[in-house]
């Protein structure tokens, strides 16, 4: 049995990570990988600004620093902002999958251009900052958002009913802006994306559970990121990176 | 969640023997496939000699189109090309609605996953085209760092067999080429006849080296596990289909080919 490890981007406790976990629920998966939720140990409150961001990028590359030798095959990170995984590549050689940009790349092979479904006005600058890094403006046929401020722990949950709506409807503007395929902008949209396929007329990719699809194909292929894209760093600080995040953690529950 | 079995028809673009088809059925064993996947391959019943002139892709696209156009009606969950060329892929998603998975576009959006830039290691200059066709089509020229071969006319029947020592040692120097001239960072093979050269270049190379026809298996089994094929917007279908017509054609085809 292969472990990997879904680094999930908030410190949560058990019942909001299992909200997260339901992803792997989503999609015929392999029965000979388990995965593990870890969540990182400190973090960002919100995710809005470039100090968010790189708060956000620490925590991911410290959960995660150790994930080989703990005996994980693969690392995924449970964001659609890919935080952390160009810094894990750097220090790991199992994969590591970010569910942002493998969301849009293979959105490609689906159809010409993609549209990027995000959460509220305040999200938009990071879509635009993936979109910037891995060169797929001229692909992206929009970028649209409904308007509902995020729930990074509860996710939709009961709000459904009145978020579902929105969600349709800014799919629809994307649609109307020629988009082919829309991804969906963040994993905690999950729970609307079985709605949402049966409602529009284009393919809907629900970043998480395409993650550990790609997961499933880079072990069964043997392969795993360029280290001529992702090179090691001369020095790695892995003791200096666990102990910032446990600085971090104590912070957190003082 | 698990589910039942998935039938995958795989499209072989030349008629061949059957110990030629299977040299290409060879691929399915060069990785661990989900249980599930069952692969069928089909040739095609007439064919271009060979994939080179805009006159070859358009025989490559209908008769691909006519092997594959009843694949949902015949069963099969899903369609694998066997040429990197994506030859066929287009119009086979205009009429159907199971994923039609063409190799080319697929490993190079794979290889964006892994890496800035990738390679394209070929046989023959000549095939040079074919990957021009879709990194335009895709928009993606400026993320292929260059392309080269070690040109070979390739045997699309018998592939390799009894060539290896000329040929293997010669891709390994022509992909050194591409990593270190041109700053590769992952390569992708030319060809879904290359699959024989994966494993040599592969232990010998220090960055991915994708074999497309492996790949875009796996790549078939994931879209239907997340309930995805290609959107219609991209691919729609066309208002009065002539399927009867391209069958006749290919029968056609089929008589002169074989005289």
């Amino acid at each position: 049995m292969r472990k990997v490890a879904v680094i999930v981007p908030f410190a949560l406790g058990e019942a909001d990570l299992a909200r997260r976990r339901a992803q792997t629920e989503a999609v015929s998966l392999s029965a000979d990988i388990d995965y593990d939720f870890v969540p990182v140990k400190a973090g960002p409150s919100s995710f809005q600004s470039p100090h968010d961001w790189l708060l956000l990028d620490v925590a991911v590359l410290e959960a995660g620093l150790d994930a080989e030798d703990i005996g994980y095959s693969a690392v995924v990170v449970d964001t659609a902002s890919d935080s952390g995984v160009d810094a894990l590549r750097s220090v790991l050689d199992i994969p590591v999958v970010g569910p942002g940009r493998a969301s849009m790349l293979f959105a490609l092979t689906l159809g010409k251009r993609f549209g990027v479904l995000a959460q509220w006005e305040p999200a938009l600058a990071r879509v635009e900052k993936s979109l910037t890094e891995w060169g797929l403006w001229k692909h992206c046929a929009g970028v649209e958002h409904f308007d509902t401020e995020p729930d990074f722990e509860k996710l939709i949950g009961d709000k459904s009913e009145a978020v579902i709506p929105k969600m349709e409807a800014a799919c629809r503007r994307l649609i109307e802006a020629g988009t082919d395929v829309i991804c969906l902008g963040s994993t905690t949209m999950h729970e609307a994306h079985e709605v949402l396929a049966g409602r529009l007329p284009v393919p809907i990719i629900n970043p998480g559970p395409l993650s550990y699809k790609l997961v499933e194909i880079l072990l069964a292929t043997g392969l795993s990121h360029s280290r001529r894209t992702y090179p090691k760093p001369l020095v790695p600080k892995p003791e200096m990176i666990h102990a910032m995040l446990e600085s971090a953690a104590r912070r957190s529950q003082s | 969640m698990r589910d039942g079995g998935l039938k995958v028809l795989v499209l072989v673009p030349f008629p061949m023997t059957d110990d030629q088809l299977a040299k290409r059925e060879e691929q399915s064993h060069e990785v661990e496939l989900p249980e599930r996947v069952e692969l069928h391959y089909r040739t095609t019943r007439a064919a271009p000699s060979n994939y080179v002139s805009a006159m070859d892709y358009v025989l490559a696209d209908v008769t691909l189109l006519e092997a594959g156009m009843h694949a949902a009606d015949q069963g099969y969950d899903a369609v694998c090309i066997d040429t990197i060329s994506d030859s066929g892929a287009a119009a086979l998603r205009s009429v159907l609605d199971i994923p039609v998975i063409g190799p080319g576009r697929t490993m190079f959006m794979t290889a964006l996953m892994l890496g800035r830039r990738f390679g394209v290691l070929s046989m023959w200059e000549r095939w040079f085209g074919l990957y021009e066709r879709t990194l335009r089509e895709l928009d993606i020229e400026d993320r292929c760092a260059g392309i080269r071969s070690i040109d070979a006319q390739p045997d699309s029947k018998n592939l390799f067999t009894g060539k290896e020592d000329d040929l293997l040692p010669r891709l390994h120097d022509t992909a050194r080429l591409l990593i270190d001239e041109d700053g590769a960072d992952v390569i992708c093979l030319g060809s879904t006849t290359m699959h024989q050269a994966h494993q040599y270049l592969q232990e010998r190379l220090e960055i991915p080296i994708l074999n497309p026809g492996p790949l875009s298996y796996l790549t078939a089994e994931a879209t239907l596990a997340l309930g995805l094929t290609h959107s219609r917007m991209a691919y729609p279908d066309p208002l009065v289909p002539k399927k009867e017509m391209i069958s006749e054609m290919l029968d056609a085809a089929a008589r002169v080919d074989r005289s």
